[in-house]
């Protein structure tokens, strides 16, 4: 095979097209989600391709650093391609916004590139589309974010379950740890590993590891978290800020369960955030047949203080591709029957398409 | 949730070879009978509670990964090479090794040249390994009779499973040094596992039981 035919024929790792009848039906997907999100007052956005590296190396977790592309430009600095919106969001919104624009809701749709290894082909990572609300901080935001992502999926009928945890509840109990334990104890809590989780906390207070380890691997419904929230009120294990936020979760939970459409929503207390930039509730949903979270988000009070506007912020991202394949009911988003104009003159046939055009028809000349 | 109440088995991958006697034996000592007729590579256990494939033990990560199989039982050494991530839910008594670096006899650790070639299977850990010692290596990969290396001039080091060190011994090698150690675990896709967590923490309590 020649080079140039090779070339041809390689797809690139982490990026797509897609074309006609599937690109139609992704552009209606999405204009139905935009069409939500405008209905709950959020305007759109649209963040730059590429950015200045140095802006966000300290706010990319390990992950995150492997899977962005970088690249050079022309006067030698050190740029990266668009892997997360929320990042490049928050420099553009901490740029723009001042403190008598608060608060603002936005929405975004759009392409994410991340290098994926070649057996990661399934992940299908290439689109955000997503919200955020800047400058609210307290329950009522967390719940008006939690719940657009219930109305988003259920506006799909994508019957996900969203786990809900908490960065915050981390933080608290993980005080006092050396950084490198801190990052140890969020990777074993992170992967669910029970004996390493154990074994990170057991160093601090034997007594306590025990109640701290089922804490963490906690997934469950209001009241086996209120059983385990009394239990760590009683015992003295936790911190008030880690007590506060268990009391905050458990109210979350209560609001959404009388709210939410379905019942999506559960505690799970090893959900404490991907990304490091986060500082509140965080959560994933997960869908049947995905080999991953279709959509995450979560609370980051200081991520464009970072970018120099503080301002606290929640928001999360659906991403978009991954999930398109498993929308039902298919037919909703297909392209309608087509007319085809014949007549016996170019005039003829286009002023008729014209007026089928006019009825809301496709008419081809 | 509709998720976890649905009658649906729960999907594992198993790997082919030495271990599937002893993971089959254990599973059953549990109450939890698998058999594959021959040349069949699907079996569902008679409770219908797991729906099993036989998988080539070096893809069973890509296959939890993919969410094809939700559950694997797989080697930490194989779990390691694939690079991918999943919820370690047990550990299991058998087929525990070592990883040990080994070389001709009489060659001892003290030997070590400034930059190490190793001729191995186990390519990631041994990078990641001698890196972490600061030690630059050079790493050849091999699919297989990895002590032929050392013998052939291929390279003056292999970092392998040992057993016994019996085909160590036989190709006129030894063990120069433990590099780790190598488990054998139930591992679960992160995202079936959070969907199916309820069944799943029933296996893996049923699995924790001593057996009869």
């Amino acid at each position: 095979m020649t080079a140039k035919r090779r070339t041809l024929l390689q797809i690139p790792q982490g990026t797509e097209g897609f074309y006609l009848e599937e690109a139609f039906r992704h552009r209606r997907i999405v204009a139905l989600l935009d069409g939500l999100y405008e209905s709950w007052g959020y305007l759109p956005v649209h963040t730059p391709i590429f950015d200045f590296f140095d802006n966000y190396k300290p706010l990319l977790g390990d992950r995150a650093l492997e899977s962005v592309y970088r690249l050079i430009d022309r006067d030698g600095d050190l740029l990266m391609l668009r892997s997360d919106i929320t990042l490049f969001l928050a420099r553009q919104m901490g740029l723009a916004l001042r403190a008598e624009h608060l608060p603002v809701r936005v929405y975004y749709s759009d392409i994410i590139l991340r290098h994926q290894d070649r057996e990661d082909i399934s992940r299908n990572e290439f689109f955000q589309s997503g919200v955020e609300l800047i400058g609210r901080q307290g329950e009522a935001a967390d719940l008006e974010i939690l719940l657009l992502l219930e109305r988003t999926l259920a506006l799909v009928d994508l019957r996900a379950v969203i786990h809900l945890g908490s960065h915050a509840l981390f933080a608290a109990c993980s005080a006092g740890l050396s950084e490198a334990d801190r990052q140890a104890l969020g990777a074993a809590i992170g992967g669910r590993d029970a004996e390493r989780v154990a074994g990170l906390l057991q160093s601090r207070d034997g007594v306590s590891a025990d109640y701290l380890t089922r804490l963490f691997l906690f997934i469950g419904d209001g009241a086996e978290l209120r059983t385990l929230y009394l239990e760590g009120k009683r015992s003295g294990f936790l911190p008030e800020a880690a007590l506060r936020e268990l009391q905050h979760l458990h109210s979350l939970l209560e609001e959404l369960s009388a709210l939410a459409t379905r019942p999506a929503f559960r505690v799970d207390l090893s959900e404490i955030g991907g990304q490091p930039y986060y500082t509140g509730i965080v959560f994933q949903a997960y869908l049947e047949n995905q080999d991953s979270a279709i959509a995450s988000g979560g609370r980051y009070d200081r991520l464009l203080e970072f970018f120099g506007f503080p301002a606290p912020s929640v928001g999360f991202s659906l991403l978009l591709r991954k999930v398109e394949p498993a929308i039902r009911d298919q037919g909703r988003f297909d392209r309608p029957t087509i007319e085809r104009v014949e007549e016996e003159s170019f005039a003829k046939a286009f002023l008729r398409a014209e007026e089928l055009r006019k009825k809301g028809k496709i008419a081809v000349l | 949730m509709t998720t976890h109440d649905q009658p649906v088995p729960l999907t594992i991958a198993l790997p082919k070879g030495r271990l599937l006697p002893k993971i089959l034996e254990f599973f059953e000592s549990r109450g939890i009978a698998l058999t594959f007729e021959d040349r069949r590579l699907v079996a569902y256990d008679e409770n219908g509670r797991f729906k099993a494939f036989l998988v080539k033990n070096n893809d069973l990560p890509t296959y939890v990964n993919h969410g094809i199989a939700g559950l694997g039982v797989c080697g930490s050494d194989v779990l390691y090479e694939s690079g991918f991530r999943f919820f370690k839910l047990l550990t299991f008594p058998f087929g525990r090794t070592r990883i040990c670096l080994a070389g001709r006899k009489g060659l001892g650790a003290e030997t070590y040249p400034r930059h190490l070639a190793v001729a191995t299977k186990l390519t990631r850990f041994t990078q990641d390994h001698f890196h972490s010692r600061g030690v630059p290596v050079q790493v050849i990969k091999l699919e297989g009779s990895v002590e032929l290396a050392p013998v052939l001039g291929l390279a003056p080091f292999i970092v392998d499973l040992v057993e016994t060190g019996e085909t160590l011994r036989a190709n006129s090698l030894e063990v120069i040094e433990k590099l780790g150690d190598v488990t054998v675990h139930l591992v679960a896709n992160p995202s079936y596992y959070k969907l199916n967590y309820q069944s799943i923490n029933r296996i893996a309590e049923l699995l924790k039981e001593s057996g009869e």
